[in-house]
């Protein structure tokens, strides 16, 4: 009896719930592949062929390219030329002191909402998130109204008597790297802010109760235990700021060179497929060893995180 | 407040008490979380705080070790006032329920972290760590990270932790309530024996009364924000200084009655004394009745159900107006238990442990 009524209860599956309980159990790669599939064909191919132009001499006759011969003429034109160097090296002056910055100014608030109440943590998070909500193009633009010529700044500080002339900050270094920071705070205090939550506030207390002044316990277990938070945030920030293009163009005044605006020019204004192509590939890569730089020295500093699988 | 007459595990070295907590109250907004707790703790002892979940043993806890000020009421150790002292000022150590290690340090670290707070040489503070770990048998996991260990393990090093900082006071909330029944059992006493060895002076929480009673040299029985009686385990036991205690404490039989002259009747003839007038609830203790065959008193009842508990066993017994008795008596391998569904008469064994309260 009870024989018979036991595949009753177990029915068996469809092939389409086989299917789906195949995908799900998490084995191979499947549950990724449609993401893969859209990468491959919005992404990859088309970086493969721009890739292809700047290894390449090519000559286009009505839109269509109609010979194509190997060349490493382009990369070494451009490693060559100091315009390639002092560029990227500005680009990565701005993304790092971006991040830097965004870190010094950042960590404070993390630290406020790990030790805060709540209406101080809901508050941080607002403040945080709202920006995130507007584009990072008016954000810039509202730049212009604070930092111009007549801006909130210089009609302040004339207004206090402290300076005569309106300072020049619009279409400086300086106007850049303070657009780059706002827009990018946000994003450097939301991991920091996820992964204090993720530790109770018990450890900040057994801390005190062990004896440890405030400084002590951030020094020795809020900051440790933080440095995954600091990784992320200093990836992504750094990510983000060493190819951005909005702020330096808008900011910088369409005289502020950094990588992102001189491939933009290669491209659509001299029309120099090639010299764009090499220039993104440099990107990408210095931009790749950065952040495997900045895994590594986290790495570094959370072997205790490979405790647990030991 | 109500203390039951000292008998010898009571006794508290005549020196003054190492804590002292006196009306304690805290609020949260306008609820009132705790209301007059007042509590000494002598030189070396083990005071419980045992009381139902949400009643506000932790909060208690917390106000000591000055996680949270109380909002009224003073709390002394040694002699000092507490008041507006930092935590990391006052002598106490705290062993969090959740243990709350360092998960980025090693056992080394962690149990070496009070001592590197306080600046002690590296050599000195090397020595008491090793010193700690031995104490609680840990020695040679110095350098594994508190997630490559055991949950008792992970105890024993939060315990080591706060044994290198020689704190005058002990706080322990709920240690053992991560780890499995068995294990707890004999943690209990190693715990035990260990504190008293150390001659610790400790606040222990449980809501488990049988911790309570395997842990403490007093027992402080709290319900919804106050203490109702402090005493030895035997005394809490035996004479329960309130119905609400009596109940929560062992199993116990309750019915009314009325009392007169000083006296109250019992069911089965015999008398209990008393100091209260009028309306009164009578307790007794399972195994403070006696089960006889039927007609041998006039107390008559009907067991409904039996069973063997260890060398107990346990009977219910029902009785008039549809009241069950617990009735606990030792097994003894001439006198089969009695069946279930079987008339018996019931006696109270010794009338002077009955507790009388008011109606
Ligand atoms: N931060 C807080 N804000 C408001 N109310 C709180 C807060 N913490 C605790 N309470 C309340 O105070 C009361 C006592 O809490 P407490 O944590 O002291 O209980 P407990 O006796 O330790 O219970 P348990 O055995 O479950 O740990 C509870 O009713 C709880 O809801
Ligand atoms: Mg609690």
């Amino acid at each position: 009896m009870a024989k018979a009524s036991f595949p009753k209860l177990a029915a068996r599956p469809g092939v389409g719930e086989r299917l789906i309980d195949a995908l799900l159990s998490g084995r191979g790669i499947w549950p990724a592949v449609p993401a893969i599939v859209v990468l491959t064909v919005v992404a990859v191919i088309p970086f493969i062929v721009l890739l292809s132009l700047g290894f390449s001499d090519f000559v286009v006759s009505r839109g269509e390219i109609v010979s194509q011969t190997f060349s490493l003429d382009h990369l070494s034109n451009a490693l060559s030329d100091s315009l390639y160097w002092t560029t990227f090296q500005r680009s990565l002056t701005l993304a790092l002191s971006t991040t830097a910055l965004c870190l010094i100014f950042g960590y404070p608030v993390a630290y406020l909402f790990l030790v805060g109440g709540r209406w101080t943590k809901r508050l941080i998070l607002v403040l945080t998130i709202a920006p995130l909500l507007t584009s990072g193009i008016v954000r810039t633009y509202a730049w212009l109204v604070i930092l111009g010529g007549r801006g909130v700044v210089n009609s302040t500080l004339a207004g206090m008597g402290l300076i005569d002339q309106p300072m020049r900050i619009m279409n400086t270094h300086w106007a850049v790297l303070i657009g780059m920071v706002q827009i990018h705070l946000p994003v450097m205090i939301l991991p920091l802010i996820a992964v204090m939550s993720r530790h109770d506030g018990r450890l900040v207390e057994a801390s005190e109760n062990l004896g440890a002044t405030r400084l002590g316990t951030l020094r020795t277990v809020i900051l440790p235990l933080s440095v995954p938070g600091i990784g992320t945030g200093a990836a992504l920030v750094f990510t983000l700021s060493y190819t951005t293009f909005v702020v330096p163009q808008i900011l910088g005044g369409g005289n502020y060179l950094n990588a992102a605006t001189m491939i933009y020019e290669q491209v659509v204004y001299s029309l120099e497929w090639s010299k764009g192509s090499v220039s993104s590939l440099i990107l990408m890569l210095t931009c790749l060893v950065m952040l495997v730089a900045i895994a590594l020295v986290t790495n570094h500093f959370t072997r205790w995180t490979r405790g647990s699988d030991a | 407040m109500m203390k039951g007459p000292s008998g010898p595990a009571t006794t508290v070295a005549s020196a003054a008490p190492v804590l002292r907590i006196g009306a304690v109250s805290k609020f949260f907004g306008t609820f009132k979380v705790l209301e007059d707790c007042t509590l000494d703790v002598a030189e070396g002892e083990i005071v419980t705080l045992l009381g139902p979940s949400g009643c506000g043993k932790t909060t208690l806890l917390r106000c000591i070790a000055g996680f949270w000020e109380a909002n009224g009421g003073t709390i002394e150790i040694d002699g000092q006032h507490m008041f507006r002292v930092p935590v990391n000022r006052r002598p106490v150590g705290v062993v969090f329920q959740s243990y709350a290690l360092f998960p980025h340090l090693t056992v080394a670290r962690n149990v070496g972290y009070a001592l590197r707070m306080r600046g002690l040489p590296r050599a000195e503070a090397k020595a008491r760590v090793a010193e700690a770990l031995d104490t609680v048998s840990l020695t040679g996991f110095e350098d594994r990270y508190p997630a490559q260990l055991s949950g008792g393990q992970q105890q024993r090093v939060a315990i080591a932790r706060i044994l290198v900082m020689e704190p005058r006071v002990l706080l322990l909330d709920e240690p053992f309530n991560a780890l499995d029944a068995k294990l707890r059992g004999t943690m209990q006493v190693e715990l035990r024996l260990l504190i008293k060895r150390l001659g610790l002076t400790s606040i222990f929480v449980t809501h488990d009364q049988e911790e309570a009673l395997t842990m403490s040299d007093r027992i402080a029985v709290m319900r919804a924000g106050c203490i109702e009686q402090v005493a030895a385990p035997d005394e809490i036991f035996d004479r329960p200084a309130t119905a609400y205690v009596a109940d929560f404490i062992g199993t116990s039989n309750f019915w009314s009655a009325r009392a007169e002259g000083g006296l109250v009747r019992l069911p089965d003839g015999q008398t209990a004394s008393t100091v209260l007038k009028g309306e009164v609830r009578v307790m007794v203790r399972p195994h403070n009745l006696r089960l006889d065959a039927a007609g041998q008193g006039p107390w008559q009842g009907r067991v409904a159900f039996h069973r063997s508990v260890g060398p107990l066993v346990e009977y219910h017994v029902e009785i008039e107006g549809g009241m069950t008795l617990r009735v606990a008596t030792m097994r003894q391998s001439a006198n089969r238990p009695i069946r279930d569904d079987a008339s018996v008469s019931i006696a109270v064994v010794d009338p002077a442990l009955c507790a009388v309260y008011p109606g």
